[in-house]
């Protein structure tokens, strides 16, 4: 799919890893600059982290505390208006911030994890275990996501530790595929053959020569699947079907709808919670858009009239 | 109520004849001119397309059939309280009913000349065979009369031609209300030819009831009613009903349900509307009106099991910690009154209420005081700890998708942890809900209206008995309350005369305010707003003579046999 | 021939799968089975509950291999129980389907339409005005969850402005006819939750499509189509759009399931009262029954589309016939 930014080292793994490091973020950096979409994307993902690292540096208002008036709008004092029940509707959307971002967090990168084992474990061993893992893989892509997490999350205890079990077990075959098309191209690499005269034990090959070797596609894989990720939480919540008593953009706009917020006026309680979700997602979704220009030259936008350097 | 008598004056076609907080049935409201025509539409939100389905016994179907087609021996006013302190009866299918033997004797007279839909004729037959299909069937018997504790239904039994007497094992005056008011009686030539060990599965599609309304037409979306032309209460001069027909359409959520009664297409509303002022009744003030009457708790209910809460302190604390209006106002937004620890709903009960033993109001520095003298002390984060260690933070459960309760929760969290005290709300799906509040496998739970058994009664004490009677252990009681005098009061209040009663509930209330066994927080209502510009004969604060919502039943059936159309 | 031996052998495989997916998670947690029937009938006493427990059949100890293949044995013959108001679920689904696959089919058709046409356009004239703004937009809006579009819709065209329904499938004055008037109101309704559909969904095929076409565009044979003289259109539409499009096939069949999955949301949110929404209410109700035969069905329409399509690739592309 798309070319790895890291070239794989066609030699032993002893190239100093740090050297590796740094000209890889190099390389990185001026990708992500050059890239306009990239850039955008970036700009969004490092705020919203910024906003769940440090909350209270933003908003000073408790999020659960309902001691203001009902169902006001906007106003200085209280930039989204209250809920209504009086609690300040922008400290809840910049305090709900850091369990969603940790949620979407979690859940890619276990997902992309499970999903790059499984994957790269049928493109190495290959034979009996890929048909097999490939037809778990495919019945997983075929089962409809948002039906199966609903039947799950409808019958687990509701809150985060369970909304992060039932969207692993959804989501993780969504980029198997790739993963394990990727691991086919590495499988005959020279230094996986060394590898293996060498002795080491598969799993050994599997997680410490092949993977690190996978890094762009992975990081490619976990983006990719962030995108779907926040969308379905978000989903999940507003249904419902998650905590709610656990401060999250998704209950909150649970408690907006269930109150009827955008018949009696209430807009940005609903609005806002909304419009932070659909931001995560276009944040992850311009990240991996530009990644795959990034990767694959062929796609990168053609620039007219720019003339750059002479011919 | 003279206040109010000008109010309804002002009110252009709603004069009622209300007089002295009695209603009668016979009298023809002002305005009324005796003619039959109109169309009344309902706007009640159940979440479901229609089964077309109308076993009057299914609970989960049958406010489309009761009160609509399938009637009660006598109708009992809850909302209302005469001086004697009993509850207004009126006769329907019966004309009068009489207590004997100590009250385990209940003999009932039938009313004749009154036919089926099928055109077959009404007897006591009919009255028999009901209770004994419920005997056969506990599918039936919702209520649990031929198995209750201490004085269940021994037999039913035809008496000369137009009686039947019920026997009772004991004193159960307060099952009148039961018997009389909550059992749809069905008629034998139809039931006694189905499979009678499989009456519950009967899925009734055409009903053929005594009642004020025929099913005309039924689809997934709307069922149609015809008015009956050969109801019993039509006299010549005076047709009852007066509305010609009905409209129920079926609503999966609550926003196009209540958009209908905001636009004006619906005239009987059965919900919690948000902002109503401002999004219903600002449309048009002159004919929209609202009323939600209290008749339940919405309590916190805590799980008597729990070492912590087993101590009376904690209990204290809590219910001395939070502001039961500022619950009310905030998280029902004002719809619900707040209720108190005596557990009598006000203004409801008021007859039963003695003010003096509501000692345990708000006093957050009081409960600090309390759980200090208890031997607790406030831990480095701000939540008291006894001296093992064991801190005050508890989970309370509730029911998935009341959003107005899980906002009540989110107030009362708040001012629990500003006296110390750590709750954290769970929201369950009801089935697992159900499930935890019988077996007690909750600390905390936020329960009461839209529970899942009938607490609802025309005094407090069918609410109070439900939830504090040592039997009701593992259904109802849901703090697993075990108190052997108390028990022995509400046995006494079966066999005692209405002014011994009362004495009997002030005591029940001493036992809420001392024991705390569960903390009331507001008050559930009937939900219920109306036009009166094309339709008049409404229930209201003034005239309460049945409960309103359209999901009260037998009380819908009444309050159509009052509607009528205003040209 | 081996092809399509392997591709009916998963077919069967996921259909196993999701009927054992459906059987085995309730029963895993335990206490849930009652849960249906108490949640629906409130009201009554225990003994009755009690009494209703058994005449469902339900917390009756059976074996549960037995019961097993009972399901199994069941969903075969189409009989899949009865919902917790003892209404037949086949009926019920077949009740609502129609509203569904309506709303789905015409908007995915659309979308696919519509994003097809805008991927093909724009990868031809790469780096045009078209290209450079419309599919990255198309992407994004992708990105939004289904129900915050359907929300700004509902905002902007059914509060604010007012021109267009808050929700529902048709109005209550209108009784359901084949008349033009209740076709009328039908499509009104359909137009906002459709129209969320086709917005959020057209950039996934706009995004896949001008990939491919990109892809396409680079081989020889278009370069020698050029060379030779023929006009763009005819190059664009015949050479390269037409294999571009064949590795969409299979694409569009699995993004079925991520449609009919955010078909639940969008029926959630109009309050259409599809089966979408008929999913919902049978979550929060725990309605076993139902709930396991709407997920039979939807994945049953996944796999039949998937099937449909792998099928359509190998009589339509020969190179998937080697593989």
């Amino acid at each position: 799919m798309s070319v790895p930014l890291i070239s794989a080292a066609e030699t032993t793994p002893n190239v100093a890893a740090s050297q590796r490091l740094v000209g890889a973020l190099r390389n990185l950096l001026r990708a992500i600059l050059g890239n306009r979409k990239a850039t955008a994307g970036v700009l969004i993902l490092l705020i919203l982290a910024f906003v769940a690292a440090f909350p209270g540096l933003i908003a000073h208002d408790n999020p659960q505390a309902a001691i203001y008036g009902v169902n006001l709008g906007s106003s200085s004092r209280h930039l989204l208006g209250t809920t209504t029940v009086g609690q300040d509707v922008f400290s809840q959307l910049i305090w709900g911030t850091r369990l969603t971002v940790i949620i979407v967090v979690v859940v890619s990168a276990i997902a992309t994890f499970i999903s790059m084992i499984i994957g790269v474990t049928a493109a190495y061993v290959g034979g009996f275990t890929d048909r097999w893992l490939s037809l778990l893989t495919d019945v997983f892509l075929i089962l409809p996501t948002l039906p199966l997490l609903i039947v799950l999350a409808s019958y687990l205890p509701s809150g985060a530790m369970s909304m992060i079990i039932v969207l692993c077990i959804t989501c993780w075959a969504f980029q198997a595929r790739q993963l394990r098309s990727q691991g086919m191209s590495l499988r005959s690499r020279d230094f996986l053959l060394a590898a293996r005269i060498r002795g080491e034990r598969t799993s050994y090959i599997i997680l410490a020569e092949i993977v690190p070797n996978m890094t762009s596609l992975l990081v490619a894989s976990f983006l990719g699947l962030a995108v779907f990720v926040v969308g379905f939480a978000a989903g999940l919540q507003f249904l419902g079907l998650g905590n709610s008593s656990q401060m999250t953009w998704g209950t909150m706009l649970y408690y907006a709808e269930s109150n009827g917020a955008l018949e009696s006026g209430n807009i940005w309680w609903i609005l806002a919670p909304g419009f932070a979700v659909a931001l995560m997602g276009a944040g992850f979704a311009l990240v991996n858009y530009a990644f795959d220009e990034i990767g694959n030259p062929a796609l990168r936008p053609v620039r007219k009239r720019r003339a750059r350097t002479p011919a | 109520m003279r206040g109010r008598r000008v109010l309804t004056l002002i009110v252009a076609f709603c004069a009622l004849a209300a007089a002295g907080g009695q209603a009668t049935i016979a009298t023809s409201a002002a305005g009324n001119t005796e003619k039959v025509g109109g169309k009344l539409v309902i706007a009640n939100e159940t979440g479901a397309t229609w089964t077309c389905q109308f076993n009057p016994f299914n609970s989960a179907l049958n406010f489309a059939s009761m009160g609509f087609v399938y009637e009660p021996l006598e109708f009992v006013d809850i909302l209302e309280t005469k001086s004697n302190g009993t509850s207004p009866v009126t006769p329907w299918l019966a004309t009068g009913s009489t207590w004997s033997n100590n009250d385990t004797t209940l003999t009932f007279t039938i009313r004749s000349g009154v036919k089926w839909s099928d055109g077959k004729p009404f007897t006591a037959n009919d009255v028999v065979y009901t209770f004994d299909a419920m005997k056969a069937n506990a599918t039936l018997d919702v209520d649990a009369l031929w198995s209750v504790h201490g004085g269940a239904l021994t037999n039913v039994a035809l008496q000369g031609a137009n009686q039947v007497v019920f026997t009772f094992s004991g004193p159960v005056e307060p099952y009148f209300y039961y018997v009389a008011d909550q059992t749809p009686i069905i008629p034998q030539h139809i039931w006694a030819s189905l499979d009678q060990s499989n009456l519950i599965s009967y899925s009734d599609p055409n009903p053929v009831g005594t009642g004020p309304y025929l099913v005309k037409s039924c689809s997934l979306d709307n069922i149609k009613y015809l008015r009956n032309s050969h109801y019993w209460q039509s006299k010549p001069g005076h047709p009852v009903p007066q509305i010609e027909e009905l409209d129920y359409p079926a609503f999966l959520s609550s926003t196009p349900c209540n958009l209908e009664l905001i636009q004006g297409q619906a005239q009987w509303g059965g919900q919690p509307l948000p902002n109503i002022k401002t999004s219903y009744v600002a449309k048009d003030p002159a004919f929209r009106h609202y009323w939600f009457p209290p008749v339940e708790d919405v309590s916190i209910f805590p799980n008597l099991a729990n070492p912590l809460l087993s101590k009376l302190a904690v209990r204290q604390a809590i219910s001395l910690a939070i502001s039961r209006p500022d619950i009310a106002k905030r998280g029902e937004s004002g719809y619900e009154p707040p209720a108190n620890q005596t557990g009598v709903v006000l203004p409801t009960f008021k007859k039963w209420y003695e003010p003096s033993l509501n000692t345990v109001t708000y006093d957050p520095s009081k409960a600090d005081q309390i759980l200090e003298a208890a031997g607790f002390k406030k831990g480095s984060n701000g939540i008291y700890q006894d001296a093992q260690g064991q801190q005050l933070s508890f989970t309370i459960i509730t029911v998935s998708g009341f959003a107005d309760w899980d906002s009540s929760l989110q107030v009362i969290t708040q001012e629990l942890k500003a006296v110390g005290i750590q709750i954290t709300a769970e929201d369950e799906n009801s089935g697992p809900y159900v499930t935890a509040l019988e077996s007690g496998s909750f600390q905390l739970a936020y329960a009461g209206g839209g529970g899942p058994y009938p607490v609802d009664g025309p005094s407090p004490y069918y609410e109070l008995r439900g939830l504090l009677f040592s039997g009701n252990i593992g259904s109802t009681d849901y703090s697993r309350y075990s108190s052997p005098s108390t028990d022995a009061l509400f046995n006494a209040y079966g066999a005692a005369t209405p002014a011994q009663q009362v004495t009997i509930m002030h005591q029940i209330e001493k036992v809420m305010v001392d024991d705390i066994p569960f903390i009331p927080v507001t008050e559930g209502v009937s939900w219920f707003e109306y036009e009166n510009q094309h339709i008049g004969g409404w229930p209201t604060a003034a005239n309460p003579y049945a409960q309103p919502a359209v999901y009260n039943l037998p009380d819908d059936g009444i309050i159509l046999t009052h509607l009528y159309p205003i040209s | 021939m081996r092809y399509i031996v392997r591709r009916l052998g998963l077919f069967l495989v996921t259909l196993w799968a999701a009927l054992t997916v459906n059987f085995i998670i309730p029963r895993a947690i335990p206490g849930n089975e009652a849960s249906a029937v108490l949640a629906t009938y409130h009201g009554i006493s225990p003994a009755a509950l009690h009494a209703l427990e058994i005449e469902f059949g339900v917390n009756v100890h059976q074996n549960v291999i037995l019961t097993y293949f009972q399901y199994l044995g069941n969903c075969f013959t189409g009989q899949f129980g009865l919902t917790a108001q003892r209404v037949p679920v086949l009926t019920e689904i077949l009740n609502k389907a129609p509203w569904t696959i309506g709303l789905v089919g015409i908007t995915t058709i659309l979308a696919f339409l519509a994003g097809t046409i805008v991927g093909v356009v724009s990868a031809w004239w790469r780096g045009g005005r078209l290209d450079s703004f419309l599919p990255p937009l198309l992407f994004i809006v992708a990105s939004f969850p289904l129900f915050f579009v359907g929300l700004i819709l509902i905002f902007i065209f059914a509060v604010f402005l007012n021109w267009l329904p808050l929700g529902s499938n048709y109005s209550m004055a209108v009784a359901p006819s084949l008349s033009p008037s209740f076709i009328g109101d039908v499509l009104v309704h359909a137009i906002l939750p459709g129209a969320t559909l086709t917005i959020v969904t057209t950039g996934l095929w706009v995004y896949s499509m001008r990939n491919n076409m990109i892809t396409t565009i680079s081989e020889d044979y278009v370069k020698m189509a050029r060379a030779k003289g023929l006009s763009s259109w005819r190059i664009m539409l015949d050479y390269a759009a037409r294999n571009a499009i064949l590795p969409n096939l299979t694409g569009f069949a699995m993004q079925l399931g991520y449609v009919l999955g955010g078909s639940i949301l969008v029926e959630y949110t109009f309050s259409y009262p599809g089966l979408g929404y008929l999913f919902y209410t049978s979550s929060t109700d725990h309605d076993l029954a139902l709930m396991q035969g709407l997920f039979l069905f939807y994945t049953l329409a996944v796999l039949v589309c998937v099937l449909i399509a792998d099928f359509a690739t190998a009589v339509l592309d020969p190179r998937t016939r080697e593989a």
